[in-house]
């Protein structure tokens, strides 16, 4: 091994085949700290090698420090021991503290009120978890990356799932086996590991386990309880359980299958922590004596000089002491084929060649030929491994090894090289003390770089973050706005300054939202600033919500107007109307003409008085009226609803345009009146709210002549419409006698064809072809066709005869039958007596 | 976000992601949960998941939001999907606050939006005091794809809103639809259209890309202009009124007209189906709009393209449709007696998998479409079909005399339906700009005398939209600018003609017989240049190359509303990229857009022209060599719009205010 580096393994330690290591990522600062010591205190830290939280542990003495402040604070800080915030607590008794993936801060106090500290700036967000928890009580809390559940005194558990809408939700009861059954621990799934795609709960009670989820609770009927502690493996396959008799079990999900078993020798001391170190081993702590079971169920032992603290991570366990911030995983495979003593693989090879090389020793081109063969893959496995570590100098030499290796090879795709490069820049850069991020390369790739930005963001490294993404060719607009935000907050420049110098750095950005950036101006109290930075959004929709809480309504609605959406443009002016007196928001929409349809379209269905007074107010009688007219048809009672209607017609026949329309509500009221009188003379037959037509119709159907023929006179029916009514109402009462009367009058002014049509229509063909004759006007063939129609083939012929049309006279022929045969062969004989 | 690239136009997609997006809705909810759905939305969703696939996740129940009628018993998650307007927001508010409240047993209340969240949404829930009880998410439903060439939104309203109310949320919502469709193929290179509130959409779609473009750096990559869509033609319905007012022609038209069309499901009494009851396919009912049997007699029948017999009918005029009836008969009696020519098991065996099982179901949906024929033909031989036809006809060739009149007066006293005659007038006025103050006093005396005097409401509505006018309003000189004259019209875009073959056409003419839609006339002026050039001028002196309405300018002046024409460019790195990406397509997509509705006859006239367009209709009359410099490649036309619109239901728009009834006790 070359270049006087420390040698790798020396961290590591084997366990059943199997190496691990312990990294030291930082010594935190307080170690230097004579007066701290972080046994005080309750310690959880973010996920991906976030930030921790520091509070001090109630339940012990702490000796009274002069110069400090009483008041007790989370003390926010990164893992190199740098405090990034100090928030002062005022709300009682706090029962837990999480995080999230978005490295969210969640306190939760004993009475299930619940903060969400989202920005590591002391903003927060707060929700309760609803009045059973305020009455019993939150006895605890397990987290995960976008929801936590909490364990009530009176054995309910309310899940969160999210926490920018949170709607705390309780789960099913679990059917507890006695009622004076003690839940001992318990511990969740999260919604992305779990076959329901739901939170569940795995809790231990009397001697078994309960799985409880939002529908039902589960009894694994298990008989060796009671189990202290629960621990479910972060890809939320397996189960560590820890008994009372002081063994570990490690136990499918399913609880199908023990898989292996460990005992701590401690029967009467449980452990205050145990953790999943990665998918294959558990981490049990007692106060300072650490056990690390690995896969069969051996273990390796540590002892501290205080208390540790476990954050577990996705691939390993970050252990937080007092003296130290250590990193225990799992030796990587291509580590472990690299520096295991004795190694002779390919990439083993590779990086022995590259030590010759740098001592300029013929050796190396010998090295290199021995492992030509698996050379490519040699090269990516240094690739990997120099991801893997965390020294500085053995990424280089990785990364050369495998910079040489890639020389050598006549076709290398170097895509994955670069990009190892880069990723280590960026690793580096956020593991430096100041930063003190301590994440490792497969916590990035799960992350995300985007994520990992906003941690820098949420830290105030706003130009680390810049480059960073400027580096790996990603938006930068959210680092801007952010910086824009916390310059608004935090200057102390005057705010034509501070406007000039944001929109200098903004200007020419995509996706800058201003009205953000606005919003934390109106917030801090600088509304001048916040209208001069709005005035640079180029999104109108954008703009609306901050106008409005701004109070600048009328903005607020022409920028609403101008996103081209409705609903937001009603939006505005359901708060415009609830908040200013009508006539002024009258006038407001009146020159709108899009607000005044909307106002208008919704008040017709809600708010019908509102639209009256806005029709009044403009002089729109007729729209007035008609809104009248609409409740008069939506009323029952009669009485009310000729009142109606007269107040419409009033209000109508005041302007001289709409005659028609006042007279016709005037004949309405008479109808009405009319056609009840009718109700009340024809028994069981309804009249009220029909047409005229149809009134009339409708008596003559029922055989009432004289009252049909009164009830044309008086609203001067034209003849030809009376006619066809009555026409229709007696072949539809069967009236036939009635129609031969009828029809004895000289003529009518619909002509006969109607007769003719409708009595055949109804299927009198005898009444029907007493007005063949009648329809003089139609030329001869048209009236054989309709003789044919009725069956009389005969008249037909006659037809045809006085026409002398012997073609027509032919085609009826096939059409006779009977005693019809020969006479049309007679007529026909009548007019070509020739043949 | 549809971020795959896309190399042709592909419709299915948009379903698919509509079904997937279902899914996650009803998965978002655990369990056994009552599901209750907007009732303009059941039609909708019965178009992308049929009512078993609900059950499949749990539905145990399903409840209209309009009824109010939610069994709690059942389940005790409730899940709404409901279209985000005000109405919705109100009612579910009022149901949540009215749930039962048991001790110890929450009601879960999940809220679906559709097609997004709104804060107007959000307020109302507040107001009401039931923010907190509720999860709200959106399902984002734009366009459905009724048919692989048809997009519609489904907006039962749309109509009402952009021209009656004017509230014009559903441009804002077309304006969305289309905004996917860019992200997805490209921006639209050029956008062309008609009509004020086509302007008004093209204004909204012009500011949502720069928003777009403003929101988002790596965006700007998908919003270059498409190398697979060439343009975009928004049409107004305000441009063109006639068309729908007119009794449709064609097949899928008739059947619209008689028995309506909703949601591509037709309501058919079961004797009228006959066969197709035994079938699983039909039978089920395949609307979510069915949850029970409703009434034995009628069954909701699903009308599409993939029925190879309807498939042959839908877009042939009236006239032509028994004899492919007939041919069609004889092509299955054909397949079926295949079976003979099967000598060995393998042949045999191909000849049950591939011949006779389409042939059974092809056999079963022709005895249906004889019955639907039949009742169609009944229909058109009544003296009052008959008559209405004459009106139109000789109203659309320009014929006006006191005939129409009198006919029109005769219809009303025989009791002709409100529809039917309403129809007739509003034809008349929009085509002689409005009528005479005489005969317009009389003829509303007629109406308010014939179906009731609550018609002032109607009459009102139809004047605000300009469809039933005096002459003193609509030929005043600002409504004049603002009318489209079709008297101008007639000649150059050849809109009325007597000589077309109505079973083998050369024209799109055949679908109303003697007339060619306007709103197609205009998509032709667009995009096939040269022939409308050729009828309106007898040929020549036009650039093919030219787009947009370039060589129609006159024309389209005549025409009501502004007119656009817009170029959408992008930075000229972002094309090159997309060019290198997406390949040169051989074959043009020209998206049709109709804002406000568009009819079945339209549809089967533009699909006309597709065919035409694509090169495969043997009536081409057009040398090849000269289609070849005319620059016209194969084109692909997808028609989209706010949903499927017929004479009825705009006059029944209209009407709906007249409608108004007590509330029932």
């Amino acid at each position: 091994m070359a270049s006087g580096l420390p040698n790798p393994t020396s961290t590591w330690e084997l366990v059943s085949g199997q190496y691990y290591r312990k990294l030291v990522l930082f010594t935190p600062s307080w170690a230097h700290d004579e007066g701290f010591n972080l046994d005080d205190y309750i310690v959880t830290g973010a996920p991906f090698g976030g930030a921790l939280a520091l509070w001090k542990d109630p339940r012990k003495f702490h000796a009274y420090q002069s110069g400090q402040s009483v008041k007790p604070s989370i003390i926010v800080c990164n893992l190199a021991g740098g405090l990034l915030r100090r928030i002062t607590w005022d709300r009682g008794a706090i029962q837990a503290i999480g995080w999230s993936d978005d490295e969210h801060l969640l306190v939760v106090t004993a009475d299930g009120s619940v903060r969400c500290y989202y920005d590591l700036q002391g903003n927060f967000t707060q929700f309760s978890l609803g009045s059973d928890a305020e009455e019993h009580g939150v006895v605890s809390c397990r987290f995960w990356g976008s929801g936590f559940v909490a364990l009530l005194a009176n054995n309910v558990f309310v899940t969160v799932n999210r926490y920018d809408e949170p709607r705390p939700r309780p789960l099913a009861l679990p059917k507890l086996p006695s009622p004076e059954s003690k839940v001992h621990s318990w511990a969740l799934i999260p919604p992305n590991y779990s076959d329901s795609r739901h939170v569940e709960v795995i809790m231990a009670t009397d001697k078994t386990i309960l799985i409880v989820d939002a529908t039902e609770s589960q009894d694994q009927v298990l008989q060796n309880g009671p189990f202290h502690h629960i621990s479910v493996s972060p890809n939320g396959s397996y189960v560590a359980l820890y008994t009372g008799d002081g063994k570990v079990w490690v136990i499918d999900v399913k609880f199908q299958q023990k898989l292996s078993e460990y005992d701590s020798g401690k029967t009467n001391q449980v452990p205050i922590d145990v953790q999943w170190c990665g998918v294959d081993s558990v981490v049990l702590v007692w106060e300072d004596e650490v056990h690390m079971v690995g896969p069969n169920g051996a273990a390796l032992r540590w002892y501290y000089d205080s208390r540790v603290n476990l954050v577990p991570e996705m691939d390993g366990i970050r252990m937080i002491t007092t003296e130290k911030c250590e990193f225990l995983q799992r030796v990587p495979d291509v580590t472990k084929s690299i520096f295991e003593f004795g190694s002779s693989s390919p990439p083993a090879g590779l990086l022995e060649a590259v030590g010759h090389l740098e001592r300029k020793s013929p050796k190396a081109d010998d090295a290199i030929q021995l492992i030509r063969p698996s050379l490519p893959e040699a090269v990516a496995a240094c690739v990997q491994a120099a991801g893997h570590e965390f020294d500085v100098g053995w990424q280089k030499q990785l990364l050369k090894a495998a910079s040489f290796g890639k020389s050598v090879l006549e076709l290398y795709n170097s895509d994955d090289f670069v990009e190892m490069c880069k990723t280590l820049r960026v690793l580096n850069a956020v593991r430096y003390y100041e930063v003190g991020l301590g994440i490792t390369m497969e916590q990035l790739e799960r992350l995300t770089p985007d994520k990992l930005i906003e941690r820098l963001v949420v830290r105030q490294e706003h130009l680390l973050a810049l480059r960073m993404s400027d580096y790996l060719s990603l938006p930068t607009d959210k680092i801007y706005i952010h910086w824009a935000c916390m310059k608004v907050k935090l200057s102390t420049d005057d705010e034509e300054t501070i406007c000039r110098t944001i929109v200098a750095k903004l200007s020419g950005k995509r996706g800058i939202a201003f009205d953000e950036i606005a919003r934390s101006a109106f917030e801090e109290g600088r509304g001048r600033l916040a209208t001069q930075l709005l005035n640079h959004e180029p999104r109108a929709g954008r703009q609306v919500p901050l106008l409005m809480s701004m109070e600048e309504d009328e903005i607020a609605l022409d920028k609403a107007i101008e996103s081209t959406d409705s609903d937001l443009v009603f939006y505005v002016l359901l708060h415009l109307k609830n908040k200013l007196p009508v006539a002024t928001f009258f006038r407001i929409i009146n020159s709108r003409p899009l607000a005044y349809s909307l106002i208008e379209s919704s008040a017709r269905y809600h708010d019908t008085e509102l639209l009256k007074d806005l029709y009044y107010q403009d002089d729109r009688k007729t729209d007035g009226a008609n809104v009248i007219l609409r409740e008069s048809l939506a009323q029952e009672n009669f009485t009310t609803r000729i009142d109606k209607l007269k107040l419409a017609s009033k209000l109508l026949k005041d302007s001289k345009d709409h005659l028609i329309e006042a007279t016709a509500l005037e004949e309405s009221i008479k109808l009405l009146n009319l056609q009840e009188s009718l109700e009340r003379d024809i028994f069981e037959e309804t009249f009220v709210g029909l047409p005229l037509n149809e009134t009339i119709f409708k008596l003559t159907r029922l055989g009432f002549h004289p009252r049909a023929n009164k009830i044309r006179g008086e609203f001067k029916m034209p003849d030809k419409r009376f006619w066809w009514i009555k026409l229709r109402g007696l072949v539809a009462k069967r009236e036939w006698a009635e129609i031969e009367e009828w029809g004895k009058s000289k003529t009518s002014p619909i002509g006969w064809e109607p007769f003719f049509n409708e009595c055949l229509s109804a299927g009198n063909t005898k009444v029907a072809a007493m007005f063949i004759p009648k329809c003089k006007h139609l030329n001869h063939t048209e009236r054989i066709n309709m003789w044919v129609q009725c069956g009389l083939v005969v008249k037909a012929g006659e037809e045809a005869l006085v026409a002398k049309d012997y073609p027509a006279l032919e085609a009826l022929l096939p059409k006779a039958t009977g005693a019809a045969v020969p006479e049309i062969q007679r007529m026909m004989q009548r007019l070509r007596p020739s043949k | 976000m549809p971020t795959e690239r896309a190399t042709e136009f592909d419709s299915s997609k948009i379903k698919d992601q509509a079904l997937r997006d279902l899914c996650n809705v009803l998965e978002g909810v655990r369990g056994k949960k009552s599901l209750v759905v907007d009732k303009s939305l059941s039609g909708p969703l019965g178009l992308i998941a049929q009512f078993s696939l609900l059950q499949d996740y749990g539905v145990v129940q399903l409840h209209w939001v309009e009824d109010n009628n939610i069994d709690y018993s059942t389940s005790k998650n409730i899940l709404y999907i409901a279209r985000c307007t005000a109405k919705n927001a109100y009612s579910i508010a009022s149901q949540i606050k009215n749930a039962p409240r048991i001790p110890g047993q929450d009601f879960e209340h999940s809220l679906f939006f559709v097609p997004r969240r709104t804060p107007l949404c959000d307020r109302i829930l507040e107001d009401e005091g039931v923010f907190g009880d509720v999860t709200i998410n959106e399902y984002p439903l734009y366009f459905i794809p009724l048919e692989p060439d048809v997009l519609s939104l489904e907006l039962d309203d749309a109509f009402e809103d952009l021209y009656l109310h004017k509230t014009y949320t559903s441009i804002f919502n077309s304006a969305k639809a289309l905004m996917l469709l860019q992200q997805q193929y490209g921006l639209f290179p050029r956008i062309t259209g008609q009509g004020n509130k086509g302007k008004r959409l093209l204004d909204a779609l012009i500011r949502m890309k720069n928003e777009a473009a403003a929101e988002d750096a790596s965006t700007s990559m998908a919003l270059a202009p498409s190398s697979i869509i060439e343009n975009l033609i928004i049409i107004d319905r305000e441009v063109d009124l006639v068309t729908p007012l007119l009794t449709q022609l064609t097949y899928e038209g008739l059947v619209d007209e008689i028995f309506g069309i909703n949601n591509s499901h037709v309501e058919l009494e079961a004797s009228l189906i006959g066969s197709a009851l035994q079938t699983p396919t039909d039978s089920t009912g395949r609307s979510v709009g069915v949850p029970a049997a409703p009434q034995a007699k009628k069954r909701k029948v699903l009308l599409e393209g993939s029925d190879r017999v309807f498939s042959e009918l839908r877009d042939v005029n009236f006239s032509a449709v028994p004899a492919i009836l007939k041919k069609t008969a004889l092509r299955i009696d054909a397949d079926f007696k295949k079976k003979d020519d099967c000598k060995t098991v393998s042949e045999m065996k191909a000849y049950v998998t591939k011949v006779l099982g389409p042939a059974q179901k092809d056999r079963t949906s022709l005895s249906m479409h004889f019955n639907i024929a039949e009742v169609i033909q009944k229909h058109i031989n009544t003296e009052l079909f008959e008559k209405t036809l004459e009106v139109q006809q000789s109203l659309i060739a320009g014929y006006s005399s006191t005939q129409q009149n009198e006919l029109i007066t005769e219809l009303i006293a025989r009791g002709a339906s409100l529809e039917t005659v309403l129809r007739l007038l509003c034809l008349y006025s929009c085509v002689n700009t409005g009528f005479k103050p005489k005969d317009f006093d009389l003829f509303r005396r007629e109406i308010l005398q014939g179906y009731g005097y609550e018609h002032v409401l109607t009459l009102t509505a139809l004047d605000t939209v300009a469809l039933l006018q005096s002459r003193i309003t609509a030929g005043s000189a600002a409504a004049a600018i603002s009318r489209t004259n079709y008297d101008y019209l007639r000649k150059p875009l050849k809109l009325f003609s007597e000589n077309v073959n109505e079973s083998d056409p050369d024209d799109i003419v055949y679908v109303y017989s003697v007339y060619a839609p306007l709103s197609i006339r205009l998509v032709q002026c667009v995009i096939q240049k040269s022939q409308m050039a050729h009828a309106a001028r007898g040929g020549g002196g036009l650039n093919p190359t030219s787009a947009g309405w370039k060589g129609f300018e006159d024309v389209v002046k005549h025409v009501s509303g502004k007119s656009f024409d817009e170029v959408q460019k992008g930075e000229d790195k972002a094309v090159r990229a997309r060019m290198i990406l997406d390949g040169q397509n051989e074959k043009k997509v020209t998206v049709v857009f109709f804002l406000g509705g568009i009819t079945y006859t339209e549809i089967a006239a533009l699909r006309w022209l597709a065919k035409r367009e694509d090169g495969k209709s043997p009536f081409c009359n057009i040398p090849r060599a000269r289609v070849l410099t005319a620059g016209i490649g194969r084109r692909q036309i997808i028609i989209a719009t706010t949903g499927i619109i017929n004479g009825n239901k705009i006059i029944r728009a209209a009407t709906a205010d007249a409608q108004t009834k007590p509330p029932q006790a």
